[in-house]
């Protein structure tokens, strides 16, 4: 077991690589009662053609099946695995992303045990006709309950609006029409390519002994046979550089008009430290044109063109990546206009001042080391950094040197009116008008 | 778990030193009895002072100033209790330990001072141009709750439920509450709740008690003021109506129960009746998420929740349209089975280790420690987890079948989408 130690952070992380090939990592935190685990794998919406284990040919699978494959692993022969870890007294609970599907638990007590049903349950399929007809109903209300969502829809229309081909364009949990076709035959496809161990990484942080946590893992790990890994074939067409629609709307039952100019990233190949510099000097760079400290913000507050709803973020993985920046309004072209503006103005990159990401630098800095109180955020932050072969704990580091050089040429990933996009909301009276 | 000291009559101090957390968490609240006029004028307070103060006259100003101490957190909130309404100011900054050559804790704690003690005023009131705005946002807030259709329908249902009553009574006031709001109004109700609201300071971090204490003595220098006596619970004396079926552009049906229990919080049954609501619908082994979702695939989500300060349980399930009924039968048989004593010693089992399990969770937090202390202490007595832990391992299915048979239903309200 390796022993990696933050001084800065007064963090120490244990690591081992198991015979399977399963990443462990495992992170003491003094003081508190809780352990949190995760089991991740990665595996998302957006892995839907490959080549399945021990196949030759490429396949798609239906839309939402990742999604529909973590609900399922719930269910055993001898009933639901919640059953399990409520009578331990650990809360339970999975999600699916573009990009990793994470099974997890939170408990104060009987954390061996718990870790062992959580491995367990993750690595013991169980998939039948009956159990996935079943599911499908369950599903269909998870998806209705999502397409009544204005905040969600806004959110998807974006990423729609951007991507040509690309499936991070498809909603996670598919549609009702694409997992009526999922079989058990298709689960078994998926969790024999994309859960083997070797293509995950468990995570636990919080009131565990790093040594006997790391026996138990291994004599569980060690019971059980696994095919030798071999590395998975994903399938992606080639994804055009600008956005595709360039401007849509919908109707929904609101209030309010709700729109999003979304910034389609051509820096999107990017792994590693490389990646992690240059995410960070985006975040900087949008915080600098649009952050609540920025002359746009007041503008926008003063001229009553934004509420409490607005907000801006920057996502990025490998092969995507986009900016999103959007409020409520009542004047969503004003809205869209003024940002647009904010981006035209930044077009030479002398926006953005040294004294402005210094203090953004600081502001990053401390948000950090906030987040480092959840158990939560380490866990699952952590998992992602590490799918992107970036480490999480580097992130101080990393912006404590980033320069205004650096956020100038990040942010020409996101510059150039054929990345830009809008979304619009409007409430469903004003559309018949 | 916190030392509490009396700064003045009506102002207490309650402490803790922990190395758990990389951050020092503080949180003032000032608390008086609910009206929709008050929770009102303080909402919009609260948003007038986290825009800007006498020092930071812009709130660009003042957020790049909060940037500069490493993004310390600052925020003004209201919410309710009951029959009490809170204004509260949540501050969280980083340990000086983890910065290099900072003294942040000390600015801090003069911000603490300035955005309390230094508004930003003129002609003695608050700025109107401010004001106005701030009005805007919190009215745009309150709008908002329609485009959420499962908030909007848990909303209608308390207006059905408990008309004119803290229950339904919203923190933020109602929009004639705010639309009534101006800089003289604000400017009295802010000197009102210096004065007059009883005030609890809570401090989390790895801190000297004795130099914090020492330092908060001046930056929050609250001078006495009368106890406010717990307002009793309000008699209730209407019938809501039975069933109440709405619509608007939507896919799923929202259906909402409300049901009524003798059992408040402090009551000596209340933590059986934790349990009943544990095993009913509080977990993914309950009742309701075994049946409703996991026999029938009726929804993807389907709980029940005990709002304890109002003796109120809500059942609350997204479903087809179609399938109403169908899921109100299968609600009200889990109630039924649970009034017949059909309780397995597993669920029993299940529910005591996930309610103990939460508890000691949610002490995880520095939030987590100051919202449950300052709910618990009203109990007066002191709060330790084992104590509680011990009341639920009592409780036995008798307890909860007891429990179950006190539980009636009063109201349905169903929101669906238009039919073609």
């Amino acid at each position: 077991m390796k022993t990696i130690e933050f001084k800065q952070l007064d963090e120490t992380l244990y690591y081992k690589k198991l015979e399977n090939g399963l990443d462990v990592y495992i992170l003491p935190k003094k003081g508190f009662s809780k352990t949190f685990v995760t089991f991740t794998t990665k595996y998302g919406s957006i892995d839907r053609t490959f080549v399945p284990l021990g196949e030759k040919e490429a396949i798609t699978v239906p839309d939402g099946i990742a999604h529909f494959l973590e609900h399922k692993m719930f269910e055993k022969e001898e009933g639901d695995v919640f059953q399990k870890f409520s009578e331990l007294g650990a809360q339970a609970n999975a999600f699916t992303s573009f990009t990793r599907t994470a099974y997890l638990f939170s408990a104060t007590d009987h954390l061996y045990k718990n870790t062992e049903t959580l491995l367990d349950f993750v690595q013991e399929p169980y998939f039948t006709e009956e159990t996935v007809e079943k599911e499908k109903g369950i599903i269909g209300q998870e998806i209705t309950m999502y397409d009544d969502l204005p905040d969600w829809r806004l959110y998807f229309g974006t990423i729609e609006n951007m991507y040509h081909q690309h499936p991070v364009k498809i909603d996670i949990a598919g549609t009702i029409e694409s997992i009526d076709k999922i079989t058990a035959d298709h689960l078994y496809t998926c969790y024999n390519t994309f859960y083997h161990p070797s293509n995950m990484l468990l995570f636990v942080v919080g009131a565990v002994d790093p040594n006997e946590m790391m026996a138990v893992i291994e004599a569980n790990q060690g019971k059980k046979e696994f095919p030798e890994p071999t590395p998975i074939e994903h399938i992606l067409e080639d994804e055009p550089q600008g956005v595709a629609i360039k401007e849509r709307e919908m109707s929904m039952d609101v209030q309010k008009p709700k729109v999003y100019i979304g910034l389609k990233a051509k820096q999107v190949g990017l792994s590693g430290e490389e990646m992690l510099k240059h995410e960070l000097a985006v975040a900087i760079a949008l915080e600098c044109l649009f952050g609540r400290a920025s002359t746009l913000y007041t503008h926008l507050y003063e001229g009553g063109l934004i509420d409490e709803s607005y907000a801006f973020d920057f996502s990025l993985e490998k092969g995507y990546g986009f900016a999103l920046i959007g409020s409520d309004t009542n004047k969503p072209d004003e809205l869209v206009s003024a940002i647009k503006g904010r981006l035209k103005e930044a077009q030479d990159g002398s926006i953005f001042k040294e004294e402005d990401v210094e203090r953004i630098k600081r502001k990053r800095i401390g948000s950090f080391l906030r987040a480092l109180n959840s158990l939560e955020f380490i866990a699952n932050q952590f998992t992602r950094y590490k799918f992107n072969d970036m480490n999480l704990f580097d992130a101080v580091p990393t912006v404590e040197k980033l320069t205004v050089e650096d956020v100038r040429e990040a942010f020409k990933s996101l510059q150039g009116e054929e990345q830009q996009t809008v979304f619009k909301i409007v409430p469903v009276s004003e559309r018949k008008k | 778990m916190f030392l509490t000291t009396q700064l003045a009559k009506g102002v207490s101090l309650h402490i803790r030193q922990t190395t758990q957390f990389k951050t020092v968490n503080f949180s003032v609240k000032w608390r008086r009895p609910l009206t929709t006029k008050d929770a009102a004028e303080r909402t919009v307070l609260s948003n007038v002072l986290q825009h800007s103060n006498e020092k930071f006259k812009t709130s660009a100003a003042f957020r790049s100033y909060l940037d500069d101490l490493f993004g310390t957190v600052l925020y003004f909130d209201t919410t309710k209790r009951g029959n009490e309404h809170t204004l509260l100011l949540n501050v969280e900054t980083v340990n000086d330990q983890y910065l290099a050559n900072s003294n942040v804790l000390q600015e801090v704690l003069d911000l603490i001072h300035t955005v309390i003690f230094s508004p930003n005023l003129e002609n003695g009131a608050f700025v109107s141009s401010i004001v106005e705005r701030e009005k805007e946002m919190v009215l745009e807030r309150i709008h908002s709750i329609f485009d959420d259709k499962a908030r909007y329908a848990q909303y209608r249902l308390m207006q059905i439920l408990r008309p004119n009553h803290p229950a339904s009574i919203s923190a933020n006031g109602t929009i004639e509450t705010v639309k009534a709001v101006t800089p003289q109004s604000l400017k009295a109700a802010y000197d009102s709740m210096l004065q007059n609201d009883t005030v609890d300071i809570y401090v989390v971090g790895d801190i000297d008690i004795e130099e914090m204490t020492e330092k908060l003595r001046q930056v929050l220098a609250f001078g006495d003021r009368e106890l406010h006596e717990k307002q009793p619970n309000i008699e209730i004396d209407t019938k809501p109506e039975e069933y109440t079926k709405e619509q608007q552009e939507m896919k799923q049906g929202k259906l909402h129960i409300g049901f009524s229990t003798p059992v408040y919080f402090g009551h000596p049954d209340f933590p059986k009746m934790q349990i009943f609501n544990g095993i009913f619908g509080g977990y993914a082994h309950s009742k309701l998420f075994m049946n409703v979702r996991e026999r029938e695939s009726l929804a993807y989500y389907a709980s029940s929740s005990y709002s304890s300060q109002y003796g109120l349980v809500f059942v609350t399930s997204g479903i087809e349209p179609s399938n109403e009924k169908k899921a109100i039968d299968v609600i009200n048989e889990q109630l039924k089975v649970m009034q017949n004593g059909e309780i397995s010693d597993l669920e029993l089992t299940q529910t005591k280790a996930m309610l103990t399990n939460q508890l000691k969770e949610a002490l995880d937090s520095a939030r987590g420690q100051i919202e449950i202390y300052d709910q618990y202490k009203d109990l007066n007595e002191a709060f330790t987890i084992d104590t509680w832990a011990s009341r639920w391992q009592q409780v036995t299915k008798e307890d909860v079948q007891q429990m179950a048979k006190q539980v009636k239903q009063e109201a349905i309200y169903f929101l669906c989408g238009k039919e073609d």
